[in-house]
């Protein structure tokens, strides 16, 4: 059975890749794949790689731009009718007039840009460049592909079961151990199940665990399968006996794991992700080193987990026309903005020590692989402060209203400068095993975190026709377009 | 509590948060502007590989510092009793002996620190590489900086890089890794150099080749040629910044031909057909216009190889030149001829 859906999902990719590269031999195209876990800033990093392509900007490090090769980028219309556009004019107008953050994102979206640019030899092209945002945790579901609801069930458990999670999942794991498996299936009691499940997915993404591996994605960004019965499940204990009756509870569940495979991972695999070239995965190690080493842990964890869902490697020509595969990846971690840039170099280090498993597989298999700390919106200044005869290196922002820190609540308005905690020269000492790397605000007192990263608001002054302030946004874009343009 | 697990040298340091209006708050410009004089500039002070014994000296280091001292001494003996001969003599004489001594003595030092500040220059050119061979390897912004600060100094007498200097000492504030400074320098600054370099190898190639197959004997052929090649290298050197004296000009011919001998294995393999169908064609129509040629492409392939040791920077951002790129117009010239020769 599964092998059999797998040939037809294969065939069914097969066919859209190779219409896509016919089409591709008219247009030159580039699908280039934004994602990350929830909060990493997704749609922050395509409304300023948009803007920047549109309007310029001071992009030193992106050689067609900077040389003036480019002539002009516009929007126009995306090819897939059925897929939501990317909101770039709102999410800009949000940034302009109400100095806040855009809404984030809950599903995928597309936005198709024509670059006009002149090769170095003077020849005039267009690329075409189709960007698609989604969410992180979506690629966290293409793991449970080859797994079975068992698999499932045990996995999600004995995440829930773990020490940083036990006290937010207190509820649901008490539902679970006085449901049995075996008890007759109860759409009430199915129901009451997915929502204590979903509401503890829920409370371990808050600021101050910041978990990242939270799978079936699709239970906190449910769009519109909300209350479908592929999204009524959860895991519980399978039976202590290998069988279970086909009108138990646990089968129903099986069966509706199995919906939820058929009905949102496969549709998203093949009509997304399988059809990308480019890939830049943005990771908040801030957020995690904010929280504690449970957070960073968690977040080295779901990496991995989307990582293995890269089919990386450098195309060939068999695999150019049937398999596509992404051939460069950048790991971004987002919001260097919140460091002074003396500590960029050990962010930088910290995600490598992150993706390290990855960058191994994707050696193997000749993709290019690189890692960059970025602002795609840099939202503070910098400035050092001289205390108790030593010099700190500190940045300068608007915290956001209702953020808080050493006793102080700010009100939004106020601009402060902050220092936040010395990152490690080298990243392993963060990744102490015994839990006792560093303190975050998720088990340690206010007063005694290595880490306070606030949340800032954005820079005034961004419009339509100003270019945004931005840091290594121009390496990015020289890594995942310029060979393309040349 | 043990701290031991940030850093050993030091305790972390905990978050904190300043207000504005604090007195030891420095907020950094939004636009530094970054200032050449006052800037310190990180020398790394690789030390230079090479046969250096356990006194720091090489052996032909030894032998040549005696031989000098030997030979100071020598004309010291020879002076002094050379003016003692003529004060014995007459003392006016010994006067103007004296005088004449003096003045040898002080435009011979005069002379010699030229040398060897043009020696130190080419040194320099030398060591800038490197650094930005090592900042592109370990993507280090400090040394990066350091390679750009010094490319600004370099081309500091180049009135038509102002723009691009001023560009560059712009990008310098921001927040810009070690590898891509280093190629935004080579990008910002070089482009225009390199384009007056290749045109410079190319004119020259041009004029060899013409001279070679106008000229009456094999010895004005020599001469020329030599007359041209350490021209060229002249050129090139002061174009990069390098501005070598007589001394460093016997290094740099030296630093060439040794580039040459490395290179031209490998690049026999694009340069020697070419070379040959340039013969083959020319020699058709006479030896002397073949030869025009060969002596052409052998000037073009110094040029460049001269390019590769003044420059600066390795070639990393912009392609280098390739013998097509400056030796065009001689192959076509050569096909132009034998098209018309028929006539």
């Amino acid at each position: 059975m599964t092998g059999l859906t797998r040939a037809i999902e294969d065939a069914r990719i097969a066919f859209a890749t190779l219409a896509d590269r016919v089409d591709g031999l008219a247009h030159p195209t580039l699908r280039i794949g934004v994602t990350g876990l929830s909060r990493a800033g997704k749609t922050i990093f395509t409304t300023a790689l948009v803007h920047a392509l549109m309007r310029g900007g001071r992009m030193p490090v992106f050689e067609a731009m900077q040389s003036g090769r480019i002539a002009r980028a516009v929007l126009e219309p995306q090819p897939d009718d059925a897929v939501p556009r990317f909101a770039y004019e709102a999410h800009l107008a949000t940034l302009a007039a109400d100095r806040a953050w855009p809404a984030s994102t809950t599903r995928v979206s597309e936005l198709r840009l024509a670059v006009r640019y002149a090769t170095p030899r003077g020849t005039e092209r267009t690329l075409t460049l189709d960007l698609v945002d989604y969410p992180g945790e979506w690629l966290l579901d293409l793991p449970l592909l080859d797994m079975s609801y068992a698999d499932f069930a045990r996995q999600s458990l004995a995440l829930a079961r773990a020490p940083a999670r036990a006290g937010v999942a207190g509820p649901y794991l008490a539902m679970v151990a006085a449901r049995h498996a075996d008890a007759l299936a109860d759409e009430s009691h199915a129901r009451e199940l997915a929502r204590l499940f979903t509401a503890y997915l829920a409370a371990c993404r808050t600021e101050k665990l910041a978990m990242s591996l939270l799978p079936p994605g699709r239970f906190l960004m449910p769009g519109d399968l909300e209350g479908s019965p592929a999204l009524t499940f959860a895991p519980i204990d399978p039976p202590a006996l290998g069988t279970m009756a086909a009108n138990s509870l646990g089968a129903m569940m099986e069966r509706r794991f199995e919906a939820y495979k058929n009905a949102v991972v496969r549709p998203f695999f093949r009509t997304h992700f399988a059809r990308l070239d480019r890939q830049i995965v943005l990771v908040d190690a801030l957020s995690a080193l904010n929280a504690g080493p449970a957070a960073l842990t968690d977040l080295e964890r779901a990496l991995d987990g989307i990582l293995a869902a890269f089919r990386t490697g450098r195309n060939g020509f068999a695999s150019t026309l049937f398999r596509p595969r992404i051939d460069k990846v950048l790991f971004a971690a987002t919001k260097a903005d919140h460091l002074h840039h003396s500590s960029h170099d050990r962010l930088e280090a910290i995600l490598a020590r992150l993706v390290e498993r990855a960058h191994a597989r994707a050696h193997g298999h000749g993709a290019a692989l690189d890692v960059v700390a970025l602002a795609a919106i840099r939202a503070t200044r910098e400035a050092q402060v001289r205390r108790n005869g030593e010099t700190l290196d500190a940045i300068v922002g608007t915290p956001e209203q209702g953020q808080e820190a050493g006793g102080h609540v700010f009100d939004g308005a106020e601009e402060v400068a902050v220092f936040p905690g010395d990152l490690p020269e080298t990243p392993d000492a963060l990744f102490d095993p015994s839990g006792a790397g560093f303190r975050g605000i998720a088990s340690a007192p206010a007063g005694e975190v290595d880490f306070r990263f606030l949340k800032f608001r954005p820079p005034a002054g961004i419009g339509a026709g100003a270019a945004i302030p931005h840091i290594r946004l121009d390496r990015a874009l020289e890594f995942l377009l310029g060979d393309r343009l040349a | 509590m043990t701290d031991d697990r940030v850093s050993p040298q030091r305790p972390p340091r905990r978050p904190q948060v300043f207000r504005l209006d604090d007195r030891d708050l420095t907020l950094a410009p939004p636009e530094p502007e970054p200032d050449d004089s006052s800037a310190a500039i990180p020398d790394p002070a690789r030390k230079r590989s090479g046969a250096v014994s356990r006194f720091g000296m090489t052996l032909g280091g030894l032998f040549w510092t005696a031989a000098g001292g030997v030979a100071s001494l020598a004309a010291y003996v020879g002076l002094s009793r050379l003016v003692s001969d003529l004060y014995a003599q007459s003392p006016v004489l010994g006067y103007v002996g004296l005088a004449a001594t003096a003045v040898l003595v002080l435009v011979g030092a005069v002379l010699l620190g030229r040398e060897v500040a043009g020696l130190a220059r080419l040194a320099h050119l030398d060591r800038v590489r490197d650094k930005a061979a090592s900042a592109i390897a370990q993507d280090d912004r400090a040394l990066a900086e350091a390679v750009a600060r010094d490319m600004l100094r370099l081309t500091a007498d180049q009135p038509p890089l102002a723009r691009a200097r001023a560009d560059l000492r712009g990008h310098l504030a921001g927040i810009i890794d070690g590898a891509d400074l280093v190629r935004l320098t080579e990008r910002t600054l070089l482009p225009a150099l390199d384009a007056r370099a290749r045109q410079m190898v190319s004119e020259a190639a041009r004029n060899v080749s013409v001279v070679t197959a106008v000229s009456p004997r094999a010895l004005v052929d020599l001469v020329f040629v030599l007359y041209t090649a350490v021209s060229l290298m002249r050129r090139l050197a002061q174009l990069y910044g390098g501005r070598p004296g007589a001394l460093g000009m016997v290094r740099l011919v030296r630093h060439v031909l040794g580039h040459l001998a490395i290179t031209g294995g490998m690049a026999a393999g694009d340069t020697l057909v070419q070379q040959i169908i340039g013969q083959g064609l020319a020699a058709r129509l006479s030896a002397k216009l073949g030869e025009g040629v060969v002596n052409g492409l052998l000037t073009a392939r110094l040029g460049l190889a001269a390019i590769a040791v003044t420059r600066p920077l390795p070639f990393t951002a912009l392609p280098a030149p390739r013998l097509a790129d400056v030796a065009t117009g001689l192959l076509r010239k050569a096909e132009e001829d034998e098209a018309a020769s028929p006539r």
